[in-house]
């Protein structure tokens, strides 16, 4: 887990201990777990109630894309929509840049919704009988902003998505894909610092939802935004997220980079859903290096000065081109001008398969 | 044994003492509504007369063909002659007054209760069996409490027709505005909408389609109930045909019954064109 010594100044979203129990009788069952400790079913028996999200933790930093994947059930899209309070927490804090969400009033809640939190859906909910400037210039309507402006920043906004010809026509005229590039146009035009998307590509084409895929990510770095992306697949997590959570029955199973996810699986669940993942770009150096003193003692007479040299970063991918055109037994990795340690081809493959180097690791 | 015949009397009884008690400590109350009736139809009628008739016929072929088509215009105008030529222009315009006054009236009433129903959901249980119950009765029941309490007249035509009127409207309205789509209303939240915003930038266009629907039907409904209460003086075709079968004078029922059958496709034709615009652009 990579969530630890963070300062207050990076964390724009912490979620703390988030439950969302649905039913009559939330409130007291909600008081039962915490009180006893029962579990998901024994929460439907006793109380009838369903369990959609338990005890979510995590944080998002300025910046950072932050995934969700999970499957159909898994209590994800419950879990995004607390976050805006769409749906109320049972229990626990949200907060966003310092503020505790649970705490704001209608008209603070309003602000907040409107100005730095938007929204980009699955079925994305482009009003029909509106063109596509009105509905991108929709969430800058509600604000109260007059209509020059408004429809200027929305121009810009479906410029950036590449929708620049587009602007007088229908949402019916458009394909699915467009359509989504006007929900994120919608959402980028009241300028928020952090983008909920509730699973936006899962409806569309794979070549056009890697398409856009990449674009989203280049964007949201481009203009400094956080996202928080709800995903069912973990392909589109890894190529999109910095971080991914992997939900599971209501719970977090597990917070971490792509390489973690891969190296060090929470559990078999997470293990299998990253088995069949491809590792050659998301697997780096310095993950299957092995120690220099470990090269050293299988290779007596070897020097690490006279190996190839790789970085830190290179992916597995890279390493073996680099591994194939080299004579010597490994590559070193560098970092800072000092050898970290040495990759041998037998660390190598265990890469490939997705296991860490038996000794090593990261330095 | 229960002497049913004589709880029966005793129930007529209490009915029967009711209405009266009603209508003599009320009474300023339904004068006031039979004024307020007689007053609103009559205006609605004197403003129709004051165009002559092939003004009229004209106005409505051009409305035909803006809204239709050219044909459509023509077939409008024509009609609506048809029925001067008949002499039956001021029978025509007499039912058509009662026709808008009563829609007007039912629509007044009927929109904002739908509206509530649509976004309470409680209201609406309570107001469903309701009205189920005034769409099941035969409409022609409404004429004798209308008739005791109002007396004979337009004013009584007006409140019959305006009860079997509102039910259509009262349902399409609270379903079209109670069946906004979820994600519409997630995306309103998550805009940070008010409650105000979320009803006209979100329900109400949704709904558009289902009220206007609605309204038609309502249209329809007063113009079914409009001839049925020709037999408490509405004046205009309804009492046209009530007198005719009256005197057996069948050629003249017929000409009425013609007269009111273009009218209501005219009608109809004009408002269902207005509902596919709007569901056209939705």
């Amino acid at each position: 887990m990579t969530t630890g010594n963070m300062t207050a100044e990076d964390t724009l979203l912490d979620c703390q201990s988030a439950w969302k129990i649905f039913g009559k009788r939330a409130a007291e069952a909600m008081e039962a777990v915490k009180g006893r400790n029962l579990s998901k079913r024994d929460v439907l028996q006793e109380f009838n109630c369903v369990v959609g999200v338990s005890d979510a933790s995590f944080q998002v930093r300025r910046g950072e894309i932050f995934c969700i994947m999970g499957l159909s059930g898994s209590g994800k899209s419950t879990l995004i929509r607390m976050l805006n309070r769409l749906i109320e927490p049972t229990n626990g804090r949200i907060e966003v840049k310092g503020r505790d969400i649970g705490a704001m009033n209608d008209a603070d809640l309003r602000e907040l919704r409107a100005k730095h939190m938007a929204m980009v859906f699955q079925s994305v909910a482009l009003l029909p009988h509106r063109t596509v400037l009105e509905n991108a210039a929709f969430g800058l309507e509600v604000q109260g902003i007059s209509k020059a402006d408004r429809n200027a920043t929305a121009r810009e906004a479906l410029t950036t998505v590449g929708l620049g010809d587009w602007m007088d026509r229908y949402p019916t005229e458009l394909s699915g894909g467009m359509q989504q590039r006007v929900g994120l146009a919608r959402a980028l035009t009241s300028d928020p610092e952090i983008i909920l998307m509730d699973e936006p590509f899962s409806a569309l084409d794979p070549l056009i939802r890697r398409q856009l895929q990449d674009e989203f990510r280049q964007l949201t770095k481009d203009l400094g935004k956080s996202a928080i992306f709800i995903t069912h697949d973990l392909d589109e997590a890894i190529r999109i997220g910095d971080r991914i959570a992997i939900m599971k029955d209501g719970v977090i199973i597990q917070t971490g980079t792509a390489e973690d996810l891969i190296l060090n699986p929470a559990d078999d669940y997470v293990a299998e859903f990253v088995s069949s993942i491809s590792k050659l770009h998301l697997i780096k150096a310095h993950s299957v290096m092995v120690p220099v003193e470990t090269f050293l003692r299988d290779h007596p007479g070897a020097s690490a000065d006279d190996l190839a040299q790789a970085s830190p970063e290179t992916d597995i991918d890279d390493l073996i081109d680099l591994m194939v055109g080299q004579k010597g037994a490994g590559l070193a990795v560098v970092r800072d001008g000092q050898v970290a340690g040495v990759v041998t081809p037998a660390s190598l493959l265990l890469g490939v398969k997705g296991s860490q180097a038996s000794e090593g690791g990261h330095g | 044994m229960i002497d049913t015949a004589a709880f029966a009397r005793s129930f007529d009884r209490v009915i029967d003492d009711a209405l009266f008690w009603v209508s003599d400590n009320a009474a300023f109350l339904f004068d006031g509504l039979r004024l307020l009736f007689e007053g609103f139809y009559g205006a609605v009628y004197w403003a129709l007369g004051a165009l002559p008739w092939y003004v009229l016929a004209v106005l409505l072929g051009l409305a035909g063909w803006r809204l239709i088509d050219a044909r459509a215009g023509i077939a409008i105008a024509i009609g609506m002659a048809a029925c001067a030529m008949m002499g039956l222009w001021s029978g025509t315009m007499s039912t058509f007054a009662l026709v808008l006054s009563a829609t007007f009236l039912a629509l007044l009433v009927a929109l904002p209760v739908g509206v509530l129903a649509g976004l309470k959901p409680r209201l609406n249980r309570a107001i469903e069996p309701v009205l189920d119950l005034i769409q099941t009765m035969p409409p022609y029941i409404y004429l004798l409490p209308a008739i005791a309490l109002l007396g004979f007249g337009p004013g009584t035509a007006l409140a019959a027709t305006l009860i079997v009127a509102m039910p259509p409207a009262i349902r399409l309205t609270a379903l079209g505005i109670g069946r906004t789509p979820t994600e519409f209303l997630e995306l309103g939240k998550s805009l940070g909408m008010t409650r105000g915003q979320m009803f006209l930038k979100i329900r109400l266009p949704f709904a558009v389609p289902s009220i206007m629907a609605g309204i038609n039907q309502t249209l329809m409904m007063a113009f079914g109930m409009v001839v049925i209460a020709g037999i408490v003086g509405s004046g205009g075709l309804g009492q046209a045909i009530y007198d005719a079968i009256r005197t057996l004078d069948i050629a003249k029922s017929i000409d009425a019954a013609i007269a009111i059958v273009i009218l209501t496709i005219v009608i109809d034709r004009l408002t269902q064109s207005l509902v596919q615009k709007k569901e056209g652009t939705a």
